[in-house]
């Protein structure tokens, strides 16, 4: 057999391959994508056998979701990367839609229902895409129902067929949008003639409770039982340790191990993905980078101090106090208590669906929390009574991820979205002081080094950088007290992110104001925080500073707590 | 490239040499807006000039003035109330038509048919229509509804009441007092009703344009979300402007009565889309891309005098229709044609 050489990968194939007899029904060969310079898969090899669930692990950025949009025909590989079905080549890269009629079949997170349908709608939406006079031919849909209700019994899956599949909870969506994947495969195994079949399962469990987790492994046996393998690709080490035969292990591109899921541990499995050794603090290098970067921070101090304390005319505001959050509870969060000192920039991390994603929303009462008590210096807020009203008058400010939907009105001018929270102090006289604001926003413009420095120019024509620096700018000139920051700098360029951590830094060193920074992204956690609270699946788990931080310990943390949470 | 002095010449933001293509710097932004603001001005002189010189004896008198300005009174001051929801991105209030129907008629039953004083039936009118803005905000902002929806209910409510409380009947003639005040009297020859929707507009441009609260608005209008996490408060804001826009529509009720004596049942429905028209054809003029007031000003006296115009030519006043929908219809579509097609062919030529 010509393998690639990877030694670890090979081993546990031939160890694996019980039914070595039969090509796999998968087979990945030395598959490889660039993306510019950064090689994101480098030689990745993977086998998924008839019958068989491989769980495929990593941590953010390590090349899992790459591989799926290669089989799914998203990306094209680099040249000599090669895919076998049942033994025969399949030339890469696929078609738009060809993933289908060689046997692969998708589930991703979104699951892809329409929710205004009903069951037996999305169940046979598949079959209506066809064009030309077939799409004329009328639906008997008696027989439809029939069908779709032996489709349901063959997966043991009671589903009501007339229930609008938005009304179903998060567990059957995902049941249903399984079985829907999992009948197109039978259907091609039974017109196709061949056997292999295989179901990739991108995330299923995320949004779901724990005791509905089961639920939908019993089906994932069945389906299993009924013929096809499964890809199983997910965070969560208990589910993959306890549905899947096979677990490869995918570390910056690179397949790191490939074994049997009961010969490997989880601590085992946990230092794999993260990679074994955890850094602890830095040496002289990052001595010296991390003194080149305060140089830089005091200089942005100097520059902000102007514009921070332009914003607010007259008195100045009283500076920021300690952040205190006590019994903070949504649908995920119990019960989460934590502190911000003043000036401080706490990080919040955990894997998606752990809950860390969700506490600046609902600090700011852009969602409704079910309960807790914020307080601020010496005052105390109720969070189930929050309002971005409210909020906003407690000067808390929020920066949140979906900067185009959320943060900016994009088809305004770029001042306009600047001062949008200091405009009242602005209208004097019965005349709104156009020219003030205008001014006051070419000064952050300046400050915050947004390009080009076009006041006018509609936001929606710079750069997500720029924008996002104009965000930022929006909620610090109204010198808040609390600033609450999610994915801060997702889709923001290198350059521009450096500078959003210089931004933030300093104004939480100058104006004293409490720093909530939350992102999957831990390595900028380890970067810009004073301290980290990693959550998983709700709940606090620990809380890393100074020497512990980095990338790799925030990691280490938020996997390992899914094992110890169960 | 056909540039005439040079390539390095730096590129002027208003007007660009005619051969030169949209260079990486993006200055076309700023250009096209700059002809945008301005074309339907541009449009608008080109027929006064061109109706000038055809017919001077005619289009260029007082008389035929005082008509364009007075004649659109009543649909201009609807036009303002149009102008207050659509500008929050509550696209349609089809009610405001039958708002006006409804003042107008309730005016008239109760002058004409019950004798109550002119001034009371007036404030009954315009409180008539206040009661179905507040029935919009109830289903549309409480409720969150459909805006479209809801109003396309409330106008077939507000019509169907206004057929039982005039028995299907038009109803006149009402006071001529009230007429006097609206309509016959004149300032500088030209109808008071005219000053009175000067006023409304200067009213709602002043507050649209120079106050915080027409900034948010503009804000709700344009992102809703980002509004609601800016700390504005969203809902209030556009349960104000369904109000407001109702009583607006109620005053323009009572200057249709006023203008007309009499009352006809179908009154303000006619109206409705002709007021979106202006409103929409506005959006194109001095703020592109944005509702704002004063283009509604210039789109409704710009659509007027081309009726007129082409009325004293000889046209049937029904070729106002086909003026309006395709006045409309250019002024979207020719700014996107030019940036387009024409650009993108030019550069791949």
């Amino acid at each position: 057999m010509e393998q690639a050489p990877d030694p670890p990968a090979a081993d546990a194939v031939d160890a694996v391959d019980a039914a070595a007899v039969d090509p796999p029904a998968v087979e990945l060969r030395d598959i490889s994508k660039d993306f510019g310079s950064n090689r994101a898969l480098d030689g990745v090899n993977l086998r998924i056998g008839h019958g068989e669930v491989v769980g495929l692990v990593g941590q953010n950025g390590s090349g899992k979701s790459t591989l799926v949009k290669i089989l799914s025909g998203v990306y094209a590989p680099e040249p000599g990367g090669r895919l076998f079905v049942s033994g025969e080549e399949v030339p890469l890269p696929l078609a738009p839609g060809q993933a289908s009629e060689i046997g692969l079949s998708f589930v991703y997170q979104n699951l892809a229902l329409a929710p205004g349908l009903n069951v037996l709608e999305n169940l046979t939406i598949g079959q209506r895409i066809a064009g030309g006079p077939r799409a004329w031919a009328p639906i008997n849909w008696l027989k439809e129902r029939r069908r779709a209700a032996a489709v349901l019994d063959r997966y043991q899956v009671q589903l009501n067929l007339d229930e609008r599949t938005g009304d179903l909870p998060p567990v059957d969506q995902a049941r249903l949008a399984i079985v829907r994947a999992a009948e197109d495969l039978r259907r091609y195994r039974t017109r196709s003639g061949y056997k292999h079949s295989v179901l990739v399962l991108d995330e299923p469990t995320v949004f779901l409770p724990e005791e509905d987790v089961e639920r939908l492994f019993d089906l994932i046996r069945t389906i299993v039982a009924e013929g096809a393998a499964v890809l199983f690709i997910s965070h969560d080490l208990v589910a993959v340790g306890s549905i899947t035969d096979r677990i490869v292990v995918l570390r910056d591109g690179r397949v790191v191990a490939d074994e049997l899921a009961g010969e490997i541990g989880e601590q085992a499995l946990v230092d794999l993905i993260v990679g074994t050794p955890v850094r602890t603090g830095g040496g002289a290098q990052a001595d010296a980078v991390e003194a080149a970067e305060a140089a830089r921070v005091r200089a942005a101090e100097a520059k902000l101090a102007p514009v921070i304390s332009d914003a607010s005319e007259g008195t100045p505001l009283p500076g920021g106090g300690n952040v205190v959050v006590e019994h903070l509870a949504d649908g995920r969060l119990a019960d989460l208590s934590f502190d911000i000192g003043a000036g401080e920039i706490l990080g919040v991390a955990g894997l998606i669906g752990s809950g860390a994603e969700d506490v600046p929303y609902l600090l700011f009462g852009a969602h409704p929390a079910l309960g807790g008590t914020l307080r601020l210096g010496d005052e105390t807020l109720d969070i189930g009574k929050l309002s971005p009203q409210r909020s906003v008058r407690e000067r808390i400010a929020f920066v949140p991820a979906d900067r185009q939907v959320l943060g900016l009105s994009e088809r305004l001018a770029l001042w306009e979205n600047i001062v949008m929270l200091v405009e009242d102090e602005h209208y004097r006289g019965g005349i709104f002081r156009r020219s003030e604001l205008v001014a006051l926003a070419r000064e952050a413009i300046e400050r915050f080094e947004i390009r080009p420095p076009l006041a006018h120019a509609v936001t929606a024509t710079f750069s997500g950088g720029n924008q996002q620096k104009a965000l930022l700018a929006k909620w610090l000139m109204a010198r808040p007290r609390l600033l609450l920051l999610h994915e801060p700098t997702q889709g923001v360029d290198v350059g521009a992110r450096r500078d959003i951590y210089r931004f933030v830094k300093s104004a939480a060193a100058l104006n004293q104001t409490a720093v909530l920074w939350v992102t999957t992204d831990f390595g900028e956690l380890a970067e810009v925080c004073d301290r980290v609270l990693v959550l998983s699946q709700g709940r606090p788990v620990t809380t890393l500073t100074g020497a512990e931080l980095s990338d790799d310990t925030i990691s280490a943390a938020a996997l390992r707590q899914i094992r110890e949470a169960r | 490239m056909s540039a005439p002095h040079g390539a390095a010449t730096p590129v002027d933001e208003g007007r660009p040499g005619p051969g030169e293509p949209p260079s990486a710097a993006r200055p076309s932004v700023a250009r096209r807006l700059g002809i945008q603001r301005y074309a339907i001005l541009i449009v608008f002189a080109a027929l006064v000039i061109g109706f000038g010189v055809d017919i001077p004896s005619t289009f260029l008198s007082v008389g035929n003035l005082s008509n364009i300005l007075g004649s659109q009174a009543v649909l201009f001051i609807l036009v303002m109330a149009v102008l207050l929801p659509t500008i929050m991105g509550d696209f349609v209030d089809l009610s405001l038509g039958s708002s006006l129907g409804l003042s107008a008629m309730v005016l008239a039953v109760l002058n004409v048919q019950h004798g109550t004083n002119v001034v009371l039936a007036c404030l009954a009118g315009v409180a008539a229509a206040l009661v179905v803005g507040l029935v919009n905000v109830f289903f549309v902002v409480y409720f969150d509804n459909d805006p479209f929806i809801v109003t396309l209910g409330t106008m077939t409510i507000v019509q169907g009441i206004i057929y039982i409380v005039s028995g299907d009947n038009s109803v006149g003639i009402v006071s001529t007092n009230l007429s006097n005040w609206v309509f016959t009297n004149t300032f500088l020859s030209i109808p008071l009703e005219f000053y009175y929707g000067l006023a409304i507009f200067l009213v709602v441009w002043y507050v649209l344009s120079f106050t915080p609260v027409g900034q948010k608005a503009l804000v709700i209008g344009q992102s809703r979300e980002v509004a609601r996490l800016t700390g504005i408060r969203v809902d209030r804001q556009r349960s104000w402007a369904f109000i407001i826009a109702a009583g607006i529509a109620g005053i323009a009720g009572i200057a249709y009565a006023a203008t007309n004596g009499t009352v006809d049942p179908t009154a303000g429905s006619a109206l409705i889309l002709p007021a979106y028209a202006a409103v929409f054809l506005g959006a194109t003029a001095i703020r592109p891309g944005r509702i704002n007031a004063l283009g509604a000003l210039i789109a409704v006296y710009f659509l007027a005098t081309g009726t007129a115009g082409f009325e004293l030519l000889g046209a049937q006043s029904y070729y106002q229709q086909i003026f309006y929908g395709a006045a409309l219809v250019a002024a979207i579509t020719i700014p996107k044609v030019t940036r387009d097609r024409i650009f993108k062919r030019r550069r791949t030529a």
